[in-house]
């Protein structure tokens, strides 16, 4: 058995390349049939998203697999492969698994540890699965990759932290408010960026979102997209003290916030916690404002910094994966060579049997018929034997077949045994 | 104490009483549907406490305050009073929770001056003490968790104010819940506490007769309490949270520890 993986990503191909070799889902199946029918061809998976296109399959050991491939994209593509060679990659045997592996578990994503990519390969090999594609060893292989990838996601904290801005403004409310239903929600000024952040709030759960803008039609309309309320904006200030979490993005050219305003507010709500987020440019609130107690400023910046750490806790923790993944790739190329041997190991019991078997029924045609007694003891004398005898030559293919001089043992065995190839 | 007096005082503090599960329901379910109700009753039991001032005061011709239970029950009534008019001119409901236990313990100090008959049995007097320290070892096991998680909240209060949160911070709960629990665990200790001095004062009571307030370690335990309450209070009125409220509740829990050793030998009193 061949395992062959081809494929283009975001690494090594611009769109251009990847659009063409692009699988769209309706297509899919079709496809798939059509590889599957390729002579010599065993199981296939076709991956498809927009950062890449992967063909995975496993052939029969007299077929080229790299040549059924090209031939499969020359006509389901049209490409000539001269175009489109600099940006294939190749992966074989082990190779090919620990690209599985790490594609799985988010280690060659764009950004690394986004999860969407399991729930695409998911689909990619439920795909392969209800179209007769994959029946057997390939469908483990992808099973073991979507636990490795579980492994990883657990173990690590590679999907943990936020890595944009928006996202990691709603992280930080959770940080404070720990659950943000019935939390409500201020929105100063009607701007694109605030209304992405209040996407995000209002789907985490809070529960009413104001909105004032110097122009009242434009806060009215914003306040309909999230069922809120539009507040007229020369008296915003004073509703603070029923808002948890204030989201500035006002053209404004100065401040709208200051250190005494929102003393007064916090005095107002018994000290209980406020977040504002203050996109701005230039700030809508006063810096200062984060001195008081119990209320926590973040500026686009202070947004972007924790991006920017978050990101580097991920490489770091990118890094743990990558071992972990390599732990697993070891792991299942042990299980194969052990699965290797099993032809062998089953060969010679079968032939051992068969040595008995005769043996025996040369003593009954000299010295027969035997009394069941007789019989009996005959059986387990002669089973006895040959366990005893087999049981050598097992125990060292069983533990030889992962070490790197596995092929010389087996073969010394299968000679010493005459056993057929 | 004149015996009149006290048994009029006794009816003040029973009235009193009604102020002080008003205030622990209070903390403990964030309604404050018996204010009325305690109100009601702590008006009454000051026409109760009055009367008996004038008795005391009449039996023995001087003004009350001669003594350390009259001048207790002296000072609990100005607080009355002084309340009762704020709460005419100013409406403070919240101020009732800090006031009215701390009236209630006060008069029921004051109600101690008189020696009563012994313990009827050893029994009793065990079982009471028992009771005593099995709230008190409860009190402080939620006020341990109370400055736990209240430094947990200055850990993270911290973090998130340098808008640098390190990896350590995305493992602490967050904020929200911390502060619910603090609120929790500090209100069932402070109901526990108040019980279990009431319990300690009533026994201390009968097994030292009117010296039982000279002890130094009583005088610690009346002082913790105070502190505790004081920390309910700021955090119930004024929303303490943060580095105030854990310096505050870290301070209670070492007054606490003090308590302890100053009732280090308690054990041995409970003998057969």
């Amino acid at each position: 058995m061949k395992l062959l993986l081809t494929g283009v990503s975001h690494k090594t191909a611009p769109v251009e390349v990847r659009e063409r070799l692009a699988f769209r889902e309706e297509s899919l199946a079709g496809a798939l049939g059509a590889l599957k029918g390729r002579v010599g061809v065993s199981e296939a998976v076709i991956l498809s998203t927009c950062n890449r296109v992967e063909i995975v399959l496993t052939t029969e050991d007299s077929a080229d697999p790299q040549a059924i491939v090209d031939a499969f994209l020359a006509e389901q593509k049209a490409v000539s492969p001269p175009t489109i060679e600099p940006h294939i990659y190749r992966r074989q045997g082990r190779d090919a698994i620990h690209h599985l592996f790490r594609v799985a578990a988010s280690l060659d994503s764009m950004v690394v540890g986004e999860p969407q990519i399991l729930g695409q390969l998911k689909t990619a090999y439920n795909a392969a699965k209800s179209s007769g594609a994959l029946c057997g060893w390939l469908e483990g292989l992808y099973e073991r990759a979507f636990s490795v990838a579980k492994r990883v996601r657990s173990e690590t904290g590679i999907g943990q932290m936020a890595v944009s801005v928006s996202y990691a403004a709603v992280e930080l409310a959770r940080k404070i408010f720990g659950s943000l239903e019935n939390r409500t929600v201020m929105l100063v000024g009607a701007g694109k960026m605030s209304e992405l952040a209040a996407r995000h709030l209002r789907r985490s759960g809070a529960s009413h979102v104001f909105v004032t803008n110097r122009t009242p039609e434009r806060a009215a309309e914003m306040a309909a997209l999230f069922q809120g309320t539009p507040v007229e904006y020369t008296r915003f200030v004073a509703m603070l003290p029923e808002v948890d979490i204030v989201v500035a993005s006002s053209g404004a050219p100065h401040y709208i916030l200051r250190k005494d305003d929102m003393q007064r507010v916090i005095a107002a709500r018994r000290n209980r916690p406020m977040f504002l987020i203050d996109i701005a440019v230039p700030r809508n609130i006063d810096p200062a404002v984060n001195q008081i107690d119990n209320v926590f400023l973040y500026d686009i910046d202070d947004l972007e910094q924790v991006v920017n750490a978050n990101l580097r806790e991920r490489m770091k923790e990118a890094e743990r994966a990558e071992a972990l993944v390599l732990e697993e790739v070891d792991r299942m190329m042990a299980r194969l060579k052990v699965a290797e041997v099993t032809p062998t190991i089953v060969g010679l019991q079968e032939q051992l049997e068969q040595i008995r078997a005769s043996e025996l029924e040369k003593v009954r045609r000299r010295y027969g018929p035997f009394t069941p007694q007789q019989e009996e003891a005959l059986e387990a004398l002669t089973r006895g034997i040959i366990n005893k005898v087999a049981h050598g030559p097992i125990t060292a293919l069983r533990s030889h077949s992962a070490q790197p001089d596995g092929a010389h043992v087996v073969a010394a065995i299968r000679k010493a045994f005459h056993l057929q190839d | 104490m004149a015996d009149m007096s006290v048994i009029w005082l006794r009816v003040a503090a029973a009235l009193y009483s009604l102020g002080l599960l008003h205030a622990i329901l209070t903390l403990v379910r964030r309604r404050e549907n018996l204010f009325r109700v305690a109100l009601g009753a702590f008006s009454i039991g000051a026409v109760f406490h009055f009367v008996s001032i004038m008795e005391e005061g009449l039996s023995t011709h001087h003004c009350p305050i001669t003594n350390f239970y009259e001048t207790l029950s002296m000072c609990a009534f100005l607080v009355v009073v002084l309340y009762l008019f704020i709460h005419w001119r100013y409406r403070l409901e919240s101020l009732s929770v800090f006031i009215f236990p701390l009236v209630f313990v006060m008069v029921l100090v004051a109600t101690m001056g008189n020696p009563v008959s012994a313990w009827t049995s050893p029994v009793i007097r065990n079982a009471w003490l028992t009771v005593h320290i099995v709230l008190v070892l409860l009190g402080y096991a939620a006020l341990l968790f109370t400055a736990v998680a209240s430094l947990l909240y200055l850990f993270q209060e911290r973090q998130l104010k340098s808008k640098k949160p390190r990896k350590l911070s995305y493992r602490l709960p967050p904020l929200g819940t911390l502060d619910d629990l603090i609120s929790k665990s500090m209100t069932l200790g402070f109901a526990l506490m108040t019980l279990a001095v009431i319990a300690a004062s009533t026994w201390a009571f009968i097994e030292h007769k009117e010296a039982w307030i000279k002890q130094p370690a009583i005088a610690i335990s009346f002082f913790t309490w105070g502190t505790y309450m004081a920390l309910v209070f700021l955090r119930v009125t004024a929303g303490w949270r943060g580095r105030k409220a854990a310096i505050m509740t870290v301070t209670v829990l070492g007054f606490s520890a003090l308590t302890w050793a100053a009732h280090a030998r308690l054990g041995v009193l409970l003998k057969p």
